[in-house]
């Protein structure tokens, strides 16, 4: 139980220094920028129909689900309000973060653990290139830009999809839904959200990063490392939510 | 190599349409809060600014044209609300437009409502004061309703114990709606009444034709008669209790009328429903009555059999016989 404790410790100190590690390097010229666009293309739009789904999926049925209860209120005109905000705020952002948990953190986890296990980062440092920043730079660089996009793309699925609903079940022409959803929202729903996505984008990138570069030798450290990550992404996503709501609302007043 | 550039290509794209979308969010977002469009700045007095806060719509003729930026308190009855306008409101909004406070809604945001004024005046200029209304606010119109809706149970209470009272047979009311034995004492005197009203106008018409027959004759009552003076003044006698006849049979009408509708039940009278000594009154009265009626009745009965008027009534007596058997 104690080691568990300490284990648990030692993870957050070394994935602190793992950052901290990030930043130092990240400055360090020159920039790997090629593998940098090659790593966004991966990440971005090679997720892009996998977060359009999925949040098309939620918007749909999020209106589906909470029309009835609007109707009794007999608030079915607030709807596009509700789910805006709520879809804007709190669910794009982070559905479309624990979607890339599952798919880029697994993803870095496992390509980096395997070259670790084959010992080609080993051969990297020999051969006079900087592995992590050939690697890991590029990789949380990457995923912190693109999950801001991938965000902003959802969003706006998923508030098509609920204007879908409202449009066949409630008679809400496309152009009213999206007037009063954008007369809902305010700069104070659409920052923060934005912000908190760019560092749901790093922690994705840098547990990924993380758990791959420290693989334990051996082909059973690969598939550990692909699947901590995920675990341990997801966990951190919703910590770093909580915090930014937190901030948000000190910069923001509800 | 060529595949990095079809990579590359793909990212570009996409990396594009997401940053025009977040920026077409935020401008979208900004328009509404009228921050990229040009804007002047007036302001209105209120006494109270029944919750109104930074942000709130401003709307002219019911058209969304700004927004609240600023509310202070000048002193402890005047609040001045500030408002940014669109600049093309300009040539609509005039000096004499009123400002008052509203609600979107019975649940929605407070908004300021600017009314054009009546009248020609000239166009607002930045910094201009408008005139302000001070509506009545919900809560003042739920107060009025609480007092009203309390009135309202009261007078359904009150209903309520007179209608009660009615359908138990207390009071005068209640008792002429429920006592039937009364009523039919009513009708009973009523039915009387009309009799002695009848036989007593015929009593007048023969007395009067009775005087007129006596006219020249050289007896007492002839020079009674003939002194013409008084004759006049005994005829215009006659003729007003002639009259006080006509008018006493069409009371009794009105009364039988009025005694129908309080037996059908239309009557209105109302309050006066709880004294029931009022009703034994009554009663007594009605008892009185008819006892006196038919002490007229003898009356009539016995001038029938005065010598003067003997012959007249036997006629009658067997009409009225028939009468009282139907």
């Amino acid at each position: 139980m104690v080691n568990r404790i300490k284990q648990f410790f030692i993870q957050i100190g070394e994935l602190s220094y793992f950052s901290s590690r990030f930043f130092k390097e990240t400055f360090n010229l020159p920039f790997e920028f090629k593998e940098l666009l090659r790593q966004c293309y991966q990440m971005g739009n090679r997720s892009l129909v996998l977060v359009v789904m999925t949040n098309f999926i939620i918007g749909l049925v999020l209106t589906l689900q909470s029309r009835p209860t609007m109707i009794q209120f007999g608030a079915v005109s607030m709807m596009p309000n509700m789910v805006g905000i709520s879809i804007v705020r709190e669910i794009g952002p982070v559905i479309t973060a624990l979607i890339c948990a599952g798919r880029i953190a697994s993803g870095i986890g496992a390509e980096l653990g395997s070259m670790r296990v084959t010992e080609q980062i080993d051969a990297m440092e020999v051969s006079g290139t900087n592995p992590f920043k050939y690697l890991v730079v590029t990789r949380i660089w990457a995923t912190t830009l693109m999950i801001p996009l991938l965000v902003i793309f959802g969003d706006l699925i998923a508030l098509y999809g609920s204007a879908l609903v409202e449009n066949l079940k409630g008679q809400v022409s496309f152009q009213l839904y999206f007037n009063t959803v954008f007369d809902a929202l305010s700069f104070g729903d659409l920052v923060p959200a934005t912000v908190k996505s760019f560092f749901f984008g790093f922690v994705i990138g840098l547990v990924g990063c993380y758990k791959g570069y420290y693989s334990k030798k051996g082909t059973a450290g690969v598939g550990i490392a692909a699947n901590s990550a995920v675990v341990m992404a997801s966990l951190l996503l919703f910590v770093v939510d909580f915090i930014a709501v937190f901030v948000s609302d000190i910069f923001y007043e509800i | 190599m060529t595949k990095t550039k079809l990579e590359n290509l793909r990212l570009g794209i996409f990396v594009v349409i997401g940053t025009v979308l977040l920026l077409f969010a935020a401008f979208l977002i900004g328009n509404r809060q009228n921050m990229f469009k040009k804007t002047f700045e007036i302001s209105a007095i209120f006494k109270n600014a029944t919750g109104l806060q930074n942000g709130n719509n401003v709307r002219f003729s019911g058209i969304n044209v700004g927004t609240v930026n600023g509310i202070e308190m000048v002193n402890d009855t005047t609040i001045r609300v500030k408002m940014t306008i669109e600049n093309s409101m300009r040539n609509h909004i005039k000096k004499n437009a009123i400002a008052s406070i509203g609600s979107n809604g019975l649940v929605g945001s407070m908004l300021i409502n600017i009314a054009p004024g009546e009248g020609s005046s000239e166009l607002i200029v930045p910094g201009d004061e408008l005139q302000s209304l001070s509506k009545i606010g919900t809560q003042d119109m739920i107060s009025t309703l609480n007092i009203t809706n309390e009135n309202a149970a009261l007078l359904t209470a009150d209903l309520l114990t007179v209608s009660k009272a009615l359908t138990e047979g207390k009071g005068t009311l209640g008792r002429l709606l429920n006592d039937t034995i009364l009523a039919d004492h009513l009708q009973q005197t009523l039915k009387n009444l009309k009799q002695t009203s009848e036989s007593s106008n015929t009593t007048m018409g023969e007395l009067n034709r009775i005087v007129r027959n006596l006219d020249l004759e050289e007896s007492a009552a002839g020079v009674l008669l003939n002194d013409t003076v008084s004759g006049g003044r005994i005829k215009n006698i006659i003729q007003n209790l002639e009259n006080s006849t006509f008018q006493i049979e069409k009371i009794t009408l009105d009364l039988n009328t009025i005694v129908g509708d309080i037996k059908g039940g239309d009557g209105a009278i109302g309050y006066l429903s709880k004294d029931t000594i009022l009703v034994n009154q009554l009663d007594r009265t009605m008892r009185n009555i008819e006892q006196g009626t038919e002490r007229f009745n003898e009356n009539m009965e016995a001038l029938k059999h005065n010598f003067l008027t003997r012959g007249y009534f036997r006629k009658l007596a067997k009409q009225k016989k028939n009468e009282e058997k139907q």
